[in-house]
């Protein structure tokens, strides 16, 4: 709707300043995920994604352009977020992202605004009571391409990986057995024990996993105005209920 | 499992506008490859120098990579020399170079095994190369090439699948997402089963058709 070619555009000028054009066209387009429970989750009746990333996003546009209807959400899988910000077609990456090094070469980050650690999920009564647990013939389940699974590999060498597509193919595998333990953030671990009581995390977080908005490199007025914006709706409460809303629990100082 | 819940008339509705997306990319890319395919096919069949040669060496090169690794070409590097494609362009643009490739092949073969014998006659009868390609030899290939054709049909049909990486919301992907919505896992069951089932009832139909064009032909 009356777009003026601007994605275009700003694939070529990769120097152009990507606040200014977030103030020219007076929206800013954040890269989200759609199949992640919590966090980005399209909802199949209205079409909206909905979750704590989407949230934050909000917040921030309504800081930056003073409307939280400002904020477009294009869909990103783990695979596409990074080309598709280096292309010009999302402004910035809200997409349960975790800063990192490697990354950090690729794009530029906010601070922090979701400190998640990783953690395991087990079923009532499992032997497994922490990551030390996990030796010869244990079987832990974890989700492709995320650094959760690089991360297993290092703290549980002796332990089996078996990776999935999401968190969802995920669970079931560790309900039907194929499992002993799932590994991931614990935030997303929280949500499936809030709504299955038979499973419980175990151990205390091994990782620290700090979630980050991504921006294109060398846009440092627009990571500038979202940390800005960060520190804003963390001192006003905004950020606390939004936490709540998703989390289930208070944010951890 | 969770039958009831997964099976909501939300996300039957949901679903069912993967199944259509899936549905329309396949048919785009079936018209536009079959085109494609005939063109390289035929022109590779006809020896027409230089450009058969150059048709062979594109038609092995894409034969031979994963459709896969094609996706993320159309989406991630045509961008970079200036082709900007929106998510269904690109799906639709990297099938069709995949299986125009693949096609052309059977057309080719098929062209290749009418009767040399029917070539000459139709030749000694006064009709040139070119009205002896068109009227004598393509038509009775192209009957015999339909079981092949329609089965890379169907794998084409299946394929649209792949493009779930650079987020299509095509069948797979809108399961995904229903399957996202709980918590547990519980709707993974019921509703890739019937994705599953949706899958098998076009491809199904699609062989059977392909069979009984068989059966009138003899």
């Amino acid at each position: 709707c009356g777009s003026k070619g601007s994605n275009g555009e700003a694939s070529k000028e990769s120097k152009k300043d990507t606040l200014a054009a977030i103030k020219d066209n007076d929206k800013i387009v954040f890269g989200v995920k759609t199949d992640t429970r919590l966090f980005g989750l399209k909802n199949p009746s209205s079409g909206e994604i909905e979750g704590f990333d989407i949230d934050i996003a909000k917040q921030i546009a309504k800081d930056i352009l003073g409307d939280e209807k400002k904020a477009q959400f294009k869909e990103v899988t783990s695979k596409t977020r990074i080309p598709m910000l280096q292309n010009g077609d999302i402004d910035a990456i809200v997409a349960t992202m975790t800063i990192t090094e490697e990354r950090k070469k690729e794009v530029d980050f906010s601070d922090v605004y979701f400190e998640a650690g990783q953690s395991l999920l087990v079923k009532k009564g499992s032997k497994i009571k922490s990551v030390e647990n996990l030796g010869k013939g244990s079987k832990v389940l974890a989700v492709k391409g995320s650094t959760s699974s690089q991360n297993i590999r290092e703290k549980a060498p002796e332990a089996s990986v078996l990776e999935f597509e999401n968190y969802a193919e995920a669970f079931t595998a560790l309900k039907s057995g194929q499992g002993d333990a799932l590994t991931t953030d614990n935030a997303i671990l929280y949500g499936m024990a809030d709504e299955n009581k038979n499973y419980q995390l175990t151990g205390k977080p091994f990782t620290d996993e700090p979630y980050g908005i991504a921006v294109k490199k060398g846009q440092s007025a627009l990571a500038k105005e979202i940390n800005a914006s960060l520190k804003k709706m963390k001192s006003d409460g905004r950020y606390d209920e939004i936490y709540k809303k998703w989390i289930k629990e208070d944010p951890a100082e | 499992m969770d039958f009831i819940g997964a099976y909501s008339q939300e996300h039957l509705a949901f679903l069912w506008d993967g199944f259509l997306v899936t549905l329309y990319v396949a048919f785009i890319s079936i018209i536009l490859s079959f085109f494609f395919g005939l063109i390289a096919g035929t022109l590779r069949y006809a020896k027409v120098p230089v450009l058969s040669q150059l048709i062979a060496v594109l038609v092995e090169t894409i034969r031979n990579l994963p459709l896969l690794l094609i996706i993320f070409f159309t989406f991630f590097a045509l961008p970079e020399i200036g082709i900007k494609l929106e998510i269904t362009a690109a799906a639709i643009t990297a099938l069709t170079i995949f299986e125009s490739a693949m096609l052309s092949e059977i057309i080719r073969s098929g062209l290749k095994s009418i009767d040399k014998g029917q070539i000459e006659a139709a030749r000694s009868s006064g009709l040139s190369y070119t009205q002896t390609l068109f009227f004598i030899v393509m038509p009775q290939a192209l009957r015999r090439m339909v079981p092949p054709i329609v089965s890379q049909f169907i794998s084409l049909l299946k394929d649209t699948s792949l493009a779930v990486v650079i987020a299509l919301p095509e069948l797979i992907h809108n399961a995904q997402i229903i399957n996202g919505q709980s918590a547990d896992g519980s709707y993974f069951f019921p509703i890739f089963l019937l994705a599953a089932l949706m899958y098998f009832a076009v491809n199904y139909s699609l062989s059977l058709a392909a069979r009984r064009l068989e059966v009138r032909q003899t």
